[in-house]
């Protein structure tokens, strides 16, 4: 046998060896494994996918859209898959708006699986990048939340978070009512995360609507209104409420500054706040209001009622001065509010307290506070509402009583004071403020109401007030013509480092109208104006520029010609 | 216009239309089992890769027919030469073997890092493809020389430096996987020729320390031989679970392939191969798709197909007239072989994955038309044989 022979004997074996190493290794990954390798194909290929069910609508009382969520697509990598990522970088940034750096960052990682390039993209944009099929990008449904009114309510409505998850405002106040059920989709992908076929396993259904008892128009003109006070007084903040006093249903509630819904994560803290119920100050003047009408009811007083008043009193270490120095003048409690009067005030505060006990140590007084909602919140429904502070009798000291009977010495929130003032324009009864209309399409009953003086006092208080816009009153300058107004002023010092500032306040007026008949209560609280301060000039102008819009287009009839 | 036609000079009976055009002395199992193999593959392309170019389904299909019609011309047109006279021609096929290798450094454009292919009007043409054939050729011719006139040692040297001068040419590219089929089909030659066991003792002992120094002891000093994704392929199948993302990405979809496959085979639900999963479907892993598809019966049914080929080339290797056609004969059945067992092993799992196509199998025209031009001279061997024991001479060794 030849050298070429006996090894090409050798050569043969050889292949037949491997070729039957071959064979067998293909019979065994073929035929025993098959199975499980058939499953992990599966596996790679079917992928479920949640579909968020999107959020209900935010309406008006009109049906008008407040909030309303749309379809919309998230734009996701997967790097390790990305082939050219500065191309695909460039390409997704010029569809995307965004900036082409940040994306090739999100696909800088090439071990990564998963990088969201860009949540909730609208699905025109979506759609070009299903156009450009660039290996690696993939879309996953998503849902958004826009804001056809724009910056309108903002803080009132607040805001959703990526997830479509309710963060602040009523939207985190109704999440659980707007928030909608995801569901579940099966994907049947290629490899380059294409979309074959899709399965839906459960269905997405879409949140429940809410129907706010806010006017859109309403609310609108209200927002102007603040705006034109921030442009001239250039205050730290500012609120304006308006109530339809008879049900204590919200038509506006605004606050300044405001934020832009759709961008929420530029927004500061003080932007989100809704001032309407999260600012808390001490109310000043605006409160004699209910000084004199827990007087009236334990018929201390009537509005007719004179007080020989001296020009300052001492009450313990304080010295009440008047606003605008007097000298000695006998007053009637109409007067006392028509004008302010501080010494007036706190002298009906102890005497309404003389009556049913210690002077200085006043229990009744403190009960008529509370009556009208102070020192509670008032169940509003939106989250964080503040209760301000109202001091327990126990913790007078000697000068309290000097202090609260016209609004220092404890704080309130506008909401509040909205409130109390709806108690005396809806002939004595207090109803918690009512934000929500209709829960998906029912309408929601409104909170069990209190009657907190008689219908014949809130009348008379009311007669009082009207004397404040009258001649000689504070807020004189303010008609609405055809329409009897009433209201209070109110200008108080703000408390700086614990002393009361020389230079800070808080300007506010309540007022309502038709005086005999209020339909329509607005609340104007304005945080540290500059230039002027007064109650009066400040604050009690928004409420007549709100009322002179608001009065006829809610088709409130004038009282006389 | 005669009546009669003119009796011929030599009384001989009037061969047939076959037999005229020189086909009637080839080796009809080689032809079928190479034409088979290259029908499968057409219709494999055409089946498993209509999403892969848009708007053209029977791309591969198409451009592998017109491959295949080229390269069964040339084997058609080999077969009738006289491989004989190649031997006389082998300095200038050596030369014309390394000028085109060194062509690519010129001018080929780097494709995944690697400078290989020289672009051609209609088509992208490889040279290292083409140079194995050529390799074979010369280096058969080489190892007659040096087998009478000098010492053994000087005749293993010479091979050696004869078949690894190309080999690291190629490396160089870098091919790492064309390059192992040089050192194969060299080191078939030398077998074959007969150099002695003890020269390949030493040969593999040095092998397996520049393993050691290539692979550990140089990146342990910091000075890496091998790139980073040549080492990750070379070491993937030994973990393939590590990471989809890199090169046991493909270990693992082409396991899952061939898996899924089963007994008899996906068929058009195939869809590891057809959605995208497997890269590299239509050239390295084309035996996945085969797997994937068609199942253990079209596997089985392509390498028997292989195994007949090969089996063919042994055949012809000990029938041939002469040592040349012999060692020629055995260079190619190494080539195929080494061929079908890496790129297959690294379908299934048990080779490391070096980029070397399927024969005849993955798409691609200079693989295509360099392995008929083999098959050719394999005929050509063949029809020579049947020649000469026609007329009566003995083999020559």
């Amino acid at each position: 046998m030849s050298v070429i022979d006996r090894r090409l004997g050798l050569l043969f074996a050889a292949f037949v060896l491997l070729l039957a190493l071959v064979l067998v290794r293909a019979a065994w990954v073929q035929g025993i494994n098959g199975g499980s390798l058939s499953a992990e194909a599966q596996n790679q290929q079917v992928e479920t996918v949640v579909v968020p069910g999107s959020r209900g609508t935010i309406l008006d009382r009109a049906g008008k859209e407040l909030a309303v969520s749309e379809d919309a697509a998230t734009v996701f990598a997967t790097p390790y898959q990305v082939k050219h990522p500065e191309e695909t970088a460039h390409k997704l940034a010029k569809v995307l708006g965004g900036d082409e750096e940040e994306i090739l960052g999100e696909l800088a990682d090439r071990e990564s699986g998963f990088a969201y390039i860009e949540r909730k993209a609208d699905l025109n944009e979506a759609a070009e990048i299903r156009e450009l099929d660039l290996a690696g990008i993939g879309l996953l449904p998503d849902s958004r939340r826009i804001y056809p009114q724009g910056e309108l309510a903002s803080q009132l409505i607040g805001t959703v978070g990526v997830d479509n998850q309710g963060l602040t405002g009523l939207e985190a106040a109704e999440d659980e009512l707007l928030h909608g059920t995801d569901g579940e989709r099966e994907v049947v992908r290629d490899a380059l995360g294409d979309e074959l076929e899709r399965n839906t396993i459960a269905g997405a259904e879409t949140g429940s609507n809410l129907r706010l008892t806010i006017d859109a128009t309403l609310q609108a003109e209200t927002e102007r209104v603040l705006k034109g006070i921030a442009e001239t007084y250039r205050p730290d903040g500012a609120t304006a409420i308006v109530i339809d006093p008879r049900s204590s249903e919200m038509l506006a509630m605004a606050s300044l500054p405001g934020f832009d819904p759709a961008h929420p994560e530029s927004a500061s803290p003080d932007e989100l706040r809704n001032m309407a119920t999260g600012f808390t100050y001490e109310p000043g003047s605006t409160f004699k209001a209910f000084t004199v009408g827990g007087a009236l009811e334990d018929r201390v007083v009537t509005p007719q009622s004179p007080f020989d008043l001296p020009p300052t009193l001492q009450v313990a270490d304080r010295v009440i001065e008047e606003s605008h120095p007097r000298g000695y003048v006998t007053l009637s409690v109409a007067e006392i509010l028509a004008q302010s009067s501080n010494v007036g005030a706190v002298t009906i505060g102890m005497a309404l307290n003389d009556e049913f006990g210690d002077p200085q140590f006043g229990d009744r007084f403190d009960s008529w506070v509370r009556k009208f909602g102070f020192g509670s919140p008032t169940g509003i429904a939106y989250p964080g509402e503040e209760e301000g502070i109202v001091p327990t009798p126990e913790d007078y000291s000697g000068s309290t009583m000097g202090n609260l009977p016209i609004g220092q010495g404890l704080s309130v929130t506008p909401m509040q004071m909205a409130a109390g003032y709806s108690a005396i324009a809806s002939d004595g009864v207090l109803r918690t403020p009512r934000l929500v209309l209709a829960e998906d399409g029912v309408r929601t009953d409104p909170e069990p109401s209190k009657r907190v003086i008689s219908r014949a006092n809130a009348e008379k208080l009311r007669e009082m007030l009207e004397g404040v816009l009258e001649a000689g009153g504070t807020a004189e300058a303010v008609t609405v013509p055809g329409y009897t107004l009433a209201g209070k002023t109110g200008t108080a010092q703000k408390v700086v480092d614990g002393v009361y500032s020389e230079t800070e306040f808080v300007a506010s007026f309540v007022g309502f109208a038709p005086a005999e008949n209020p339909q329509l209560l607005v609340t104007v609280v304005v945080d540290n104006p500059k230039g002027d301060y007064y109650g009066g000039t400040v604050a009690a102008p928004a409420f007549g520029e709100i009322a002179r819009f608001a009065l006829p287009y809610l088709g409130i009839p004038p009282d006389h010609d | 216009m005669e009546a009669f036609p003119r009796p011929r000079p030599f009384e001989q009976p009037r061969a047939s239309l076959i037999s005229r055009a020189g086909f009637g002395n080839l080796d009809p199992i080689l032809l079928l089992a190479g034409i088979g193999v290259i029908g499968f593959s057409i219709y494999t392309l055409g089946v498993a890769t209509q999403e892969d170019v848009p708007g053209d389904p029977y791309y591969y299909a198409v451009r592998q027919s017109i491959y295949a019609v080229i390269g069964i011309a040339l084997m058609l047109a080999i077969a009738r030469v006289d491989y004989s006279r190649f031997r006389e021609l082998r300095v200038g096929i050596y030369t014309a073997m390394i000028a085109s290798i060194c062509l690519v450094f010129v001018f080929a454009e780097a494709t995944r890092g690697t400078r290989a292919w020289i672009e051609l009007p209609f088509f992208t043409f490889q040279p290292s493809e083409l140079g194995k054939v050529l390799l074979v050729v010369s280096l058969a011719a080489f190892a007659l020389d040096t087998a009478r006139r000098s010492s053994e040692v000087r005749r293993t040297v010479r091979l050696l430096a004869l078949g690894f001068f190309p080999a690291a040419l190629v490396l160089l590219q870098p091919d790492l996987g064309t390059a192992l089929v040089y050192g194969a089909v060299t080191l078939a030659i030398m077998f074959l020729v007969g150099v002695r066991w003890t020269h390949f003792a030493i040969m593999g002992a040095t092998a397996a320390s520049l393993v050691a120094v290539v692979l550990v002891i140089a990146p342990a000093l910091g000075v890496p031989v091998l790139k980073d994704y040549q080492e990750d392929r070379l070491t993937a199948f030994l973990h393939p679970s590590n990471d989809p993302a890199d090169s046991s990405y493909q270990i693992n979809q082409s396991l899952i392939a061939v898996g899924s496959g089963g007994k008899t085979g996906r068929g058009d639900d195939a869809t590891q191969t057809s959605k995208g999963f497997l890269p590299e479907r239509h050239t390295d892993f084309i035996f996945a798709v085969v797997g994937e598809r068609f199942g253990f019966v079209g596997a089985a049914f392509l390498l028997s197909l292989y195994a007949l080929l090969i089996w063919r080339a042994l055949r012809i290797l000990t029938l041939s007239k002469n040592f040349f056609g012999s060692l020629i004969a055995g260079g190619i059945a190494a080539m195929l072989m080494f061929h079908m067992i890496v790129n297959v092993g690294m379908n299934i799992g048990v080779m490391p994955i070096t980029g070397i196509p399927l024969p005849l199998m993955s798409s691609g025209g200079s693989s295509v038309i360099a392995t008929f031009l083999a098959l050719g001279l394999l005929q050509s061997i063949y029809v020579q044989a049947q020649l000469t024991s026609k007329r009566g001479l003995t083999r020559n060794a």
